[in-house]
Parts: C-alpha cells; structure tokens; sequence
C-alpha cells in the first residue's frame, strides 16, 4: 500500500472508465452508457466491515439516488497508508436499452493518514451537487478528524444507537446541529413508520378529538432501541406539549431483544404501537389493525434520509429533547 | 373546524389522506378490475391510505360482499404492475370492500347504497366523507348522478366527491347537458374529471422543468420557438373495441382530452402558485386562446386517416374496416393530425402540429419542442451540417428529456454533428412511479382537483375539435389513407410541408 494518493489520477482513471464503459456497450450492440449524478456519497467505514454487504448496500442506493461513491475504508492503527481503486456501478433499468452507470471510489486509509482525507475527498466531490457523508465508523466519529470532514459535508448521516455512549453521542450530534451541520440519525430514521402509524390514528377526526385527553406515554424498549425510545418519547411529548396537551413520559427498559412500543393513554382512549415481526400492530382502545413494517435495514434508511437533504426542524427539536431525556434514564 | 393532528411531519410522511368511502360504478367493469382496484391496493400496500378506508362496488350483477372480494382479489392478483401480493395488506384492503347489486336507472339502488354507507361509517369511521366514482357507460352518468341527488347520498355529514371518465360528452352542446345534469347533484368543486394523461408523472414533470427551472422559461416563445409537435401514437389497432371506436375517433379519443391537456400544460403561462385553481385556470387561459378554425382553415390545417391492411413484420393485419364489428364503408379517423394556432403574446404564429392514431410505427408519446436555428451558419456553408435544436418531453415508453445539439466532430476540420443530452426519468429516479390511477385517485381523495379537467377546459376543448369534427362529416375522406405500420397518411406529411416542417419520426 503506497502512502499517498492524487486525486488528478482517481479523476484520470473515472474519465476513463466512462470513455471504456461507452465503447463497451457500443460494442455489445447497445446506444451507450447513461451517467447519472445526484450527489456524492463518501462512506467512511472500518475495513472489518464485511465489504461485499456494504457495496450491496451502496448498489442498492445508487437507481434511486445515483451518486459518484467514495467509500473510505479505515485500516486502523500501523504505518501512514492510503490507497485506492475506482470502479463503476452499472444496471440496466427493466425495458430500457441503455446501461445506468455510477462512478464508485474506494479509498483505504490508516488513522495515520487521516488527516489527509480531506484533501483528497475535496477534489474528487462533484461540483454543484450535495456532498453526502454516511459515517458508520463510531471510531471516527469520537476522532478530531471526522470534524474536518463533516465541515465538507452538506449532510452527515449517522446511526447514534450502535454506538457504545449513545448519550455522549447524541450530545456530540447536537453540538454538530447548533454549529449549523445539517445531520440525520438513523436511529431516528427507523421511527418514520412508526410515527406516521400514529400520526394516522389521529387523522381520524373522532381520534383527533381525544387528543387533548392524553395524559400518559409509556415507551418500552429493549437490546439496541434506547435511542429510538428516547427520540420516540422526546417526540411525542414534545408534538403533544405544542398542542396543548401536557402528558407524563415514562419509559421503561423491558427486555434485551431489540424491542420498542409504545402507549398512549388517557380517559376514554389508549392507543399501542408494537411490532410484531415484520408488522406493527396498532391497537386502539381494544381494537387491533396489523400493517407491514419489515425490519429496517441500512439500506431502507439511507434511502430515506438521501431523500432529504436539507435541515429537519422536527428532528433537530427531538435531539435536543433527547439529550435532555438521556441523562436522567440509567440504560 | 378540522382538529389538527399534532404528530404530523411533512416532511417525512407521505400526503395525508383522510378517512372515506370510494363507491364505484361499474364495479364489474373492466377499468376497475384493470385499473382502479389494482392503484387501491397498491395505495393500500404503500400504507397510503387511512384505517378507516372503504371501498362499495356497485353493478347490476347480485353478488354478496365475500363473492365482491374473490373476484377484486383475482384482478389485484392479476393486474397488479410492480407490486408484490401481501397476504396481510389484502387481509385488511379486503375487509373494507363491500358490494351493492342493483341498476343504476333504479331508486332502490341509492336507497341500499345509503343504508350500506351508514353502515359503513358507523363500523369504518369513516368520517362520511364518499368519493362516487363513475366507471360506467357515459350515457349514464347523469342519470347515476341524478339518482345519487335523488336520494340524498350526494350530500352528508363528509366531503362528496364525483369522478367522472372521459368522454365528456361528444360535442361542446352534449358537454353543456353533461355538465349541467352533474351539476343538479354536485357543485362543480366537487366533480373531478379525470384524464389519465395528466396523472402520469412526466406531465406532471412538464411543469416542474418549466416552473422549477430558470433557464428554459426565457426561450419558451415566439421568438425562440419555431414550431411544437406533439405525438400520441399506438401501434396496436383497436384490439375489438371497433364498435366502440368507431363511435368516437382518434379526433374525439385523444385530441379532444388527451393531447389538447398535454399541449395546455406545454403552453399554459406560469401560474401563481402551484394551487389547483390557479394551475387549472391558467390551462384553460391556454385552451381558450386556441384559434378556432373555419372550415377553410380546417381543410388546410387538418388531416383524417384511416388504416388500411398491411403486413407488419411479415404478420397481416387487418385495416380498420375490416375489424370485427366496424362498417365496412366506416369513415371514422383513425388518425388525426392538426395544426393549432395560440393567439396569445407568447405563442401568436407558432404552429402547434397534433397527431395521433392507432397502428402507427410504434407506441410513442411525445412532444417536441423545435427551436430557431441559429441566425448564421458560420461553420458550414452549404447548410448540409445544419440541425435545430430540439427538446423532446418523452411522456411514455422511456419517459424523460433530451435536448439535441450541435457539437464538433473529433478530429481536425470544424465539421459539427447533432448530439442527444438526455434525462431519463426512470433511470435518474430509480423508484417505482405510481400509475396515473394511483396519483389521480389519491388526489381525489385527499381533494386536491390539480390535475383533474373543469368545465371550463372542457368546453374550451370541444370548441376547437367541434368545427374539425363538424368539417369532417361534412366532407367524407377517401379512406383508408394509410397502410398500418406506417407514420399516417401523407397528407399530413404535406401539411407540414407547406410550412416548411417535417414530422418527427421518435
């Protein structure tokens, strides 16, 4: 592995890939490549990770989000190393005659050769478009390096509940928000679907008018869901206190499974959200209604938060609530 | 007042979408089975829908509620585009079907349907909120309309809603009638007229690339513009509805509704919001400015075509006349190709060129926007290198855009070629488009009337088909004028020629 790279060559190398993907499917008897470009996405990822899942993660992302990907690998301790190898990303869209193709980066470093990062990501991020960093390194994320590349970033993804100090994390991710950094959480991003099956009970004007008698929420979770309870509960409390409404938040650790639920109740209504599989149910006052809810993956996720790229101001105000909640829970 | 729901996130969420019952007529009929229940499951799939959600079938066929359901079951399994079958999603879709018998001429059916609505509120909560959905034959939208007002049902505790198929009648007189019986029951706020053209996501895109963007909106005029075409083509015939289509025509088919929408969004000036009816007035703006022709005018600027027998692909097909159940003397228009003039500021003089008809060359839907060629043709002397500028909105199959233009040959010598910079929708956007049934009827049902046709528009449409129309009859043509396969008859080649244009071949 050599100890520097120059991005004027991975630029070179991309170039060239376009001009051999042209020629090859001209060749194949196709009408040439399309190159589509929404974003750069840089994913900073520690080399143990299994790298054939996270390439099917960031294959999966690119029709609906294409993007030029720079995946960054961190190789730990040892020697100032960098290296890198580029690649493209192409699919055939069903009944179409032109291959899709994006440009795929990878990049290994050592934490020796980190503070470099930045100069190299810098040029190879295309111009006019959002720069992206999906960081799933929890390493980095507590490193003084990772500030340097977040100030790059028109958005830093992360997932706060597979880190081992969430609370410490999520303070961190606050500070990152009131310096103006445009963040999304994972662990937030798993209640979508949750939130609007709650938010769709009260569509129902009958329901809607109960709102005002609720008085108690219990959220209940287990294993990795502490985040989600506290962004859960911090967000329910919070949409209820600008209602009006002023309601007890109790939450409670049950089980070591990944596990999550949660009440809502008052006098003459009780509403519970749970999963069960790959469905929620949702009861209300006794009556129960199933609906699909498969077990999120990172994929899924990052789906959803590509989509947004620009401040959460219903995210940003459950954070703060959250950090307040993470300190006087003992997980 | 509406309580507000205080765990709402735009952002996040998809569009709210309230509590109702859809009850449609025709529930035997082949746009539901294909069409309807088909985008309802799908929205129901999508978790689109409320928990309160209920759908009443109405036919003449007796059949009980579970019969209603095995039959809808068979229809989502089958015609369900993209969509996986989800026992659990069906399980609860299917619990909210219901079925009432009777005739649409008859009083009783509207007092059973009333009755099955209560019902339904009271065990659905459905906020009594009714979107009527007429999926029948056009001669019996009045009369269903009349006997919903009739009984009671057209109003209620809840919004009501009426959705109406095209045709809108078949002249601007049967329009007037149609709109005025529909209006004995419902306001004209609550009737929809839904044309599936504007559902399609790159109509709608139409508007999002003119209005979302800066850069094209100062070239979208006279001065730039040379001339529009716009392309609605199918290579199939008409597949035994030729007792049907011989009624109706390619000029009342597509143009009438269709096309003439699609060139209202191409043409229509910036609307001050994207509210319904600021962007449904500015359409009509659009379809009123649009020259009426005297029959002179008609004789130039139009071109009826039938197709005859051909061998495409070594395989014989039939001409239009000798399709099942059509005349063999017929003198319907399988074809029809017209030039529209706008007399506005922005388009007076620039010719929009319509066409569309069945077994043309292959199935495309397009409109080309051809620009001016460049004052002076400095790198090419004897013009053979000249090429317009061209922005082609394709609106099915391969639905994006591309702008054609010159660009230097590798190599030395100033010698240009035409080059395609292309936008492709499907691939740039890797997610599933909804159908146009899915987009129009969640529109419905959350009230938003955007990409549904008013009165108004309609009847601006038929007052530029009907002097066409009125012409045509008047003067039978010598049919059949174009062998199938082909791109139409020549005659419409001419009538472009006279201007110095040729037609697009996509």
């Amino acid at each position: 592995m050599g100890t520097t790279i120059a991005p004027e060559k991975i630029l070179k190398e991309l170039s060239d890939l376009w001009v051999d993907s042209g020629k090859q499917a001209q060749t194949e008897g196709g009408t040439g490549v399309l190159r589509a470009c929404s974003m750069t996405l840089l994913v900073l990822a520690e080399a143990a990770e299994d790298a054939q899942d996270l390439g099917e993660t960031i294959a999966a992302l690119m029709p609906e989000h294409p993007a030029r990907a720079i995946l960054v690998r961190l190789s730990g301790a040892g020697d100032r190393s960098m290296a890198e190898r580029v690649y493209s990303q192409c699919w055939m869209p069903f009944g179409q005659r032109r291959q899709i193709c994006c440009e795929q980066v990878e990049i290994t470093v050592s934490d020796a050769a980190l503070a470099d990062l930045q100069s190299v990501v810098l040029p190879l991020t295309v111009a006019d478009l959002p720069l992206i960093v999906w960081c799933r390194s929890q390493r980095l994320l507590a490193m003084p390096e990772f500030r340097a590349i977040a100030q790059m970033a028109d958005k830093v993804v992360i997932h706060s509940a597979s880190s081992l100090d969430p609370a410490a994390l999520l303070e961190r991710a606050h500070g990152a928000v009131g310096r103006g950094i445009m963040l999304g959480d994972l662990s937030w991003t798993i209640l979508t679907r949750w939130r609007e099956m709650l938010a769709q009970v009260f569509e129902n004007h009958q329901n809607a008018a109960q709102v005002a008698k609720l008085a108690e929420i219990d959220v209940e979770w287990g294993g990795s869901r502490y985040v989600p309870a506290l962004y859960l509960g911090a967000w329910i409390r919070d949409s209820l206190a600008a209602a009006g409404v002023n309601a007890k938040l109790q939450m409670s650790r049950v089980a070591d499974d990944d596990d999550l639920g949660v009440k809502l109740t008052g006098d003459g209504i009780a509403v519970k959200l749970a999963r069960e599989d790959d469905r929620m149910v949702v009861t209300l006052n006794g009556a129960s209604q199933c609906t699909n809810l498969p077990q999120p993956t990172d994929y899924m996720l990052m789906r959803e938060e590509l989509r947004i790229v620009r401040h959460d101001p219903v995210f940003e105000r459950t954070l703060a609530s959250a950090v307040q909640l993470a300190h006087p829970i003992e997980q | 007042m509406p309580i507000e729901n205080p765990f709402q996130d735009p952002l996040r969420f998809e569009r709210r979408v309230p509590e109702c019952t859809v009850v449609i007529f025709g529930a035997n009929g082949d746009l539901t089975k294909r069409k309807l229940l088909p985008a309802l499951y799908r929205l129901a799939y999508d978790r689109r829908l409320s928990a309160g959600f209920a759908v009443v079938g109405i036919s003449r066929t007796p059949m009980s509620d579970e019969a209603f359901r095995e039959k809808m079951l068979e229809s989502v399994k089958q015609f369900s585009e993209d969509t996986d079958f989800d026992e659990n999603v069906w399980a609860g879709f299917a619990a909210g079907l219901y079925y009432v018998a009777g005739d649409i001429g008859d009083a009783a059916l509207y007092q059973n349907l009333a009755t099955r609505l209560e019902q339904i509120e009271n065990e659905r909560h459905t906020g009594g909120n009714v979107l009527f959905y007429l999926s029948t034959q056009p001669s019996q939208y009045a009369r269903a309309a009349q006997g919903l007002g009739a009984a009671g049902v057209s109003k209620g505790k809840g919004w009501r809603r009426l959705v109406v198929e095209k045709p809108f009648g078949h002249d601007l007189a049967s329009a007037r009638e149609l709109s005025d019986r529909l209006h004995e029951s419902f306001d004209e706020s609550e009737v929809y007229r839904i044309d599936h053209y504007l559902g399609k996501e790159t109509v709608q895109n139409i508007l999002a690339f003119r209005f979302g963007n800066g850069i094209f909106e100062p070239l979208w005029n006279r001065r730039y513009v040379n001339h529009v075409q716009i392309t609605g083509a199918e290579s199939i015939g008409v597949e035994g509805r030729g007792a049907y289509y011989q009624e109706a025509g390619a000029l009342d088919d597509m143009i009438q509704n269709h096309l003439l929408q699609v060139m209202a969004t191409i043409a229509m000036e910036p609307s001050a919001t994207f509210r319904a009816p600021s962007v449904r007035d500015e359409r009509s703006k659009l379809l009123r400015s649009i020259r009426p022709m005297t029959p002179e005018e008609v004789r130039q600027n139009t071109v009826p075509g039938q197709y005859g027998p051909a061998s495409i692909g070594g395989k014989d097909v039939p001409g239009f006349r000798q399709e099942p159940g059509v005349d063999p003397k017929s003198q319907t228009n399988t074809y029809a190709g017209v030039t529209l003039f706008v007399d506005n500021w922005r388009w007076a003089g620039v010719p929009f060129y319509i066409r569309t008809g069945k077994r043309l060359a292959k199935r495309v839907t397009e409109i080309s926007i051809q620009f001016n060629e460049a004052p002076l043709h400095i790198f090419d002397h004897d013009g053979a290198e000249s090429a317009p500028n061209l922005l082609i909105v394709r609106i099915q199959p391969e639905e994006g855009i591309s702008l054609k233009f010159l660009s230097k040959r590798p190599g030395s010598g100033m010698m240009l070629r035409p080059v395609s910079m292309d936008f492709n929708y499907g691939s740039s956007f890797g997610e599933r488009s909804p159908s146009a049934y899915e987009t129009l009827l969640l529109d419905a049902i959350i009230g938003d009337a955007t990409l549904y046709t008013r009165q108004d528009m309609v009847e601006a449409s038929w007052s530029v088909v009907e002097p066409i129309q009125n012409y045509w009859r008047g003067n039978p043509a010598d049919f059949p004028n174009y062998p199938a396969g082909t791109w139409g008859p020549a005659a419409a080649d001419a009538m472009l020629a006279r201007r110095g244009h040729v037609w697009r071949e996509p």
